[in-house]
C-alpha cells in the first residue's frame, strides 16, 4: 500500500523541492502540500509528474485554530498520513531594537507552535502504525546569529522539541528527525543575507535529496538527532 | 563655533537581489546607520546630525532613529537628492547657520569615535581621512592609456569636515556649472581654493558597496568586539 506525506511550506524553497523529489519515490502516492499561496501551490504540482495523488491545501500555519481541522481533512482525502515534513518557515530579520513584538509573534507561531500543532494532530493520524516526522530547524538554531533573534532562537526551539519528541514517541512507531541546514538558496534566506550570492550556496534540491533518505524505510538509525546539512565549500 | 554633521544615507536598493537598502542592513546584528550614530553620542561638539535619505524611506530611518534611543532634538531626517552630491547639498540646507560641516556616510559603518574625534580636533578647517593605495593603478579602458604615480595618489575615506560657508559656495559654483563629484574633498578642492588636510585613515573603515564588502565587515566587526570567529556567522 502506497504512503502519504504532508508537506509544510511546499510553495517554494526546500519545501517544493521536496515535494518534487518525494513524488519520484515509488512507494509515496499521495502527497498533501501545504503553503499559504495556492497560486505557488499549483505551480509546485505542475512541476511534479504524473502518478502521485497531490492535493493542495493553501492555509496560513499563523492560524493555529484550524489545523487540527485541516489534518483531520488531509486524514479523510487520503485515510493516513505516514509522513510529515515540517518545512515551512517565516523569517524577518531585525535588531533587537528593531523587533516588534509581531515579528516575535509570527515567527514563532509558524515556526514553532504551528509545528507542535501539526506533530500533535498527526500523530493522532499516525496512530498504530509507523510513521516519520521530519522538522526543518536551521544552523541558526545552534549557534549565535545577531540581528535574527527571533528567528535562530525559533530553529533552537524546533531543536529542542525534535529531541524532546523523539524521545516522547519513541515506543509508538513514530520516529522524529530534525535537520538543520546551512545557508540554502531559498527565497527565506534571501530574507537573512539579502547580499548573497545565492548561486554559490547549497540548493533546496541537494536539502531534499537527504530528506527523501531520512524518510526511506531503510533509515532506522538517524532518528532524535539534530542532522546538520552543510555544504562543505 | 558651530559643528553640525551630515550622515548620507541615500540608498534605496532597487538593484535585483537588494530588497534591503544598504543603509539597513545589518552587521554584528545592527543596520549599518545604527553603528555610524553610536559613534557621535559621545562627540558633544556635534550640535545636530541630518540623515539625508530618500524620500521612501524616511519613515523607516525615523523609527529607527527612536528605536535605537537616538533623540529627536539632535538626530533629524531630511529627504535627499538624487545625486549624492544633491543629498549633501540638501543636508547643507537643513544645517542653515552652522559654521563647520562634518560629512560622512551610512555605508561606512566602522569608522571609530577616535577617527571623529581626530576630524574634529584637527586644526585645518578642512578635512578628509586618506589611505595609502596598496596596489598600482593605470589609467585606460580597453587598452593601457597612462601610467600613474601610486606614491602621488590617496584612497578618499570618510569622514571629513569643511568650513560651512566654503562648501556651500563650492556646491553652488558646482550645481551652476553641472558638474557632478562622488564626494566632497574632490569638490571642494575644486571650487574652494582652501587646503584640504590629509589625516591617516584605516583600511579598517571600510565602505559597503559590494556584498563581498560586508563579510569582511563582518569579520573585522568580531574581531573589534572580541567575538568568536570559529563559527561562519552568516551560515
Amino acid at each position: 500500500m502506497g504512503k502519504v506525506a504532508v508537506i509544510t511550506g511546499a510553495s517554494q524553497g526546500i519545501g517544493r523541492a521536496t515535494a518534487i523529489r518525494l513524488s519520484a519515490e515509488p512507494d509515496i502516492t499521495g502527497m498533501a502540500l501545504i503553503a499559504r499561496s495556492g497560486e505557488r501551490l499549483a505551480e509546485t504540482r505542475e512541476a511534479i509528474g504524473p502518478g502521485t495523488e497531490v492535493e493542495l491545501y493553501p492555509y496560513d500555519l499563523a492560524d493555529l485554530d484550524g489545523i487540527p481541522d485541516l489534518v483531520r481533512s488531509i486524514r479523510d482525502r487520503f485515510g493516513t498520513i505516514d509522513a510529515l515534513c515540517n518545512i515551512a518557515g517565516y523569517a524577518e530579520p531585525k535588531a533587537l531594537l528593531d523587533t516588534t513584538t509581531e515579528n516575535v509573534m509570527r515567527t514563532y507561531t509558524v515556526n514553532v507552535m504551528a509545528m507542535i500543532v501539526l506533530i500533535r494532530e498527526a500523530v493522532r493520524a499516525m496512530q498504530h502504525h509507523p510513521a516519520k516526522i521530519l522538522n526543518v530547524a536551521s544552523t541558526a538554531g545552534i549557534t549565535s546569529r545577531p540581528g535574527w533573534l527571533a528567528y535562530a532562537s525559533s530553529k533552537a526551539a524546533v531543536v529542542s522539541l525534535s529531541s524532546t519528541l523523539a524521545d516522547e514517541l519513541a515506543g509508538s512507531g513514530i520516529k522524529v528527525y530534525t535537520i538543520s541546514p546551512g545557508r540554502c538558496a531559498t527565497d527565506l534566506r534571501r530574507v537573512l543575507a539579502p547580499e548573497e550570492d545565492m548561486s554559490t550556496i547549497m540548493q533546496p534540491e541537494e536539502v531534499a535529496d537527504v530528506i527523501a533518505k531520512l524518510l526511506d524505510d531503510s533509515e532506522s538509525i538517524l532518528d532524535g538527532q539534530n542532522i546538520i546539512v552543510r555544504k562543505q565549500v | 563655533m558651530k559643528t553640525g554633521m551630515i550622515v548620507l544615507a541615500g540608498g534605496i536598493g532597487k538593484r535585483i537581489g537588494r530588497p534591503v537598502p544598504k543603509q539597513f542592513l545589518l552587521l554584528g546584528g545592527n543596520p549599518l546607520i545604527v553603528h555610524v550614530l553610536e559613534k557621535v553620542l559621545g562627540l558633544p561638539e556635534i550640535e545636530e546630525i541630518v540623515i539625508t535619505c530618500p524620500a521612501s524611506h524616511l519613515d523607516e530611518t525615523r523609527a529607527l532613529i527612536a528605536n535605537h534611543g537616538f533623540g529627536e532634538e539632535r538626530f533629524r531626517c531630511v529627504e535627499g537628492g538624487v545625486t549624492r552630491q544633491e543629498s549633501v547639498a540638501r543636508g547643507l540646507d537643513a544645517l542653515e547657520g552652522f559654521d563647520s560641516i562634518v560629512i560622512h556616510e551610512a555605508v561606512r559603518p566602522l569608522v571609530t569615535a577616535e577617527e571623529f574625534r581626530a576630524l574634529l580636533d584637527a586644526p585645518d578647517p578642512n578635512a578628509m581621512f586618506g589611505i595609502p593605495i596598496p596596489f598600482t593603478v593605470l589609467k585606460g579602458h580597453e587598452y593601457v592609456e597612462d601610467l600613474l604615480e601610486r606614491s602621488e595618489l590617496v584612497n578618499v575615506q570618510l569622514p571629513q569636515k569643511f568650513d560651512a560657508a566654503l562648501l556651500r559656495a563650492a556646491h553652488d559654483v558646482a550645481r551652476r556649472d553641472g558638474v557632478v563629484f562622488t564626494e566632497d574633498a574632490s569638490l571642494f578642492y575644486r571650487y574652494a581654493d582652501a587646503p584640504v588636510r590629509i589625516l591617516p585613515g584605516s583600511d579598517r573603515n571600510l565602505k559597503i558597496t559590494v556584498p563581498t564588502d560586508l563579510i569582511i565587515a563582518e569579520a573585522i566587526y568580531a574581531d573589534l568586539v572580541g567575538r568568536r570567529v570559529d563559527q561562519p556567522v552568516r551560515d
